[in-house]
């Protein structure tokens, strides 16, 4: 009876991600084709450099805020050798070389994950803060 | 009976997605986590839990030191409510600080009311507990510092020591204790009290200096210098003046 009752509730928590997933795909579509419009930059790429290694940022989308700023909407995507960063939301600042979000992030490098609701990253990506209830797991 | 459903179904999906897998270990924070990668540190803030399969943390805040990448921890602060637990160098303990150097796998515990308890052995201190799991030595200084073991009880402000490990117990192999006032060691039946007391386990003796008294049964003894073998529970006090030595046969009655 309690072999039952797993498998059911196996069952229902795979068709409730298969449905959740359906669903955010449709929104995040129907998100896209409604705001792609708005976007003064479609696919916009930045780079953080410093002395050691080079950060790749990329979005699908990016608005600007003022002369230095953007805001990067939409799988933002920062990219090192050694770890990345995924985000909605975030914004950049071309001059300083900083980025802050204050949605959740998931950082990934070698063996470590870590979740936050969002990140600030100073001084040329040296330093990254992550904000609220953070989660790491280290492998 | 929906309702009940969607909330098992939430509950699950949680518990799914945060739970640890076996070899992997987990770090949450409230308030965020600090990474330095030139520095090669990271700070995490507020509530630290740390769980993996053979260690618990848990404190205020945490700063780790990292070599390769942050899963290659080196060394570790952990400051504020320490309380910790490895099931691997069976050992746990609590602290205002701890700081753990993991390749020389060294241990140190500070503040007030530390802690430091391992199967065989139990070290308290006000001041801080320091031990070499590779080597076996260890350290207690400050105030209301005491050791304690099947066999012995030690109190002094400065306990230093190695301990061995022989067949499966931790054995000490020497001590030294020193208390600016007195120290106190108590071995099986016999109290003893010096400024400093040292033990030798090759010799078996335990040597006694300044201030000494030992107390057996209803026997308190008091002189300069004594020694007492472990071996066969004799002792010897002498003093640097001849008429100092001074023994009170205390009666029952």
């Amino acid at each position: 009876m309690f072999g039952v009752i797993i498998i059911f509730l196996f069952v229902i928590i795979i068709f409730y991600k298969q449905i959740n997933l359906t669903y955010n795909n449709n929104v995040i579509i129907e998100k896209t084709i409604n705001s792609s419009s708005t976007a003064d930059i479609s696919e916009p790429k930045f780079a953080i450099n410093n002395e050691s290694k080079k950060i790749y940022i990329t979005a699908s989308q990016g608005n600007f805020i003022s002369k230095d700023e953007v805001l990067l909407n939409k799988n933002v995507k920062f990219k090192s050798s050694d770890f990345s960063i995924e985000t909605e939301k975030v914004i950049f600042n071309r001059d300083k070389q900083t980025a802050k979000s204050k949605t959740k992030s998931m950082f990934k490098s070698k063996n470590a994950t870590i979740t936050s609701d969002g990140f600030n990253i100073h001084d040329k990506g040296n330093k990254i803060i992550f904000y609220g209830n953070s989660y790491l797991i280290l492998k | 009976m929906k309702l009940i459903i969607k909330i098992l179904i939430v509950f699950l999906i949680s518990i799914t997605l945060n739970a640890r897998e076996i070899g992997e270990t987990e770090i949450t924070t409230e308030d965020g986590i600090e990474v330095f990668q030139n520095e090669k540190f990271y700070l995490l803030k507020q509530n630290v839990k740390i769980v993996s399969d053979n260690f618990t943390l848990s404190a205020d805040e945490v700063k780790i030191n990292f070599d390769k990448s942050l899963y290659d921890i080196t060394e570790l602060d952990a400051n504020g409510n320490v309380d910790f637990k490895s099931n691997e160098f069976e050992i746990s303990g609590n602290g205002n600080f701890l700081n753990f150097k993991v390749k020389i796998e060294k241990i140190k515990v500070e503040g007030e009311r530390s802690q430091l308890i391992t199967n065989d052995i139990k070290m308290f201190s006000d001041g801080f507990i320091e031990v070499s799991n590779l080597n076996g030595d260890f350290l207690l200084k400050g105030i209301n510092s005491k050791l304690v073991n099947e066999n012995i009880i030690v109190k002094a402000e400065t306990i230093n020591g190695n301990f061995s490990e022989n067949a499966n117990e931790k054995e000490i192999t020497y001590l030294e204790v020193i208390d600016k006032n007195i120290s106190y060691v108590k071995n099986n039946d016999t109290e003893m009290y010096a400024k400093k007391i040292n033990f030798d386990n090759d010799t078996s003796i335990i040597e006694l200096i300044d201030d000494v008294i030992i107390i057996r049964n209803e026997e308190k003894i008091t002189g300069d210098y004594g020694t007492l073998d472990t071996r066969n529970n004799s002792y010897k006090i002498k003093s640097n003046n001849q008429n100092k030595v001074k023994v009170i046969i205390q009666s029952n009655e």
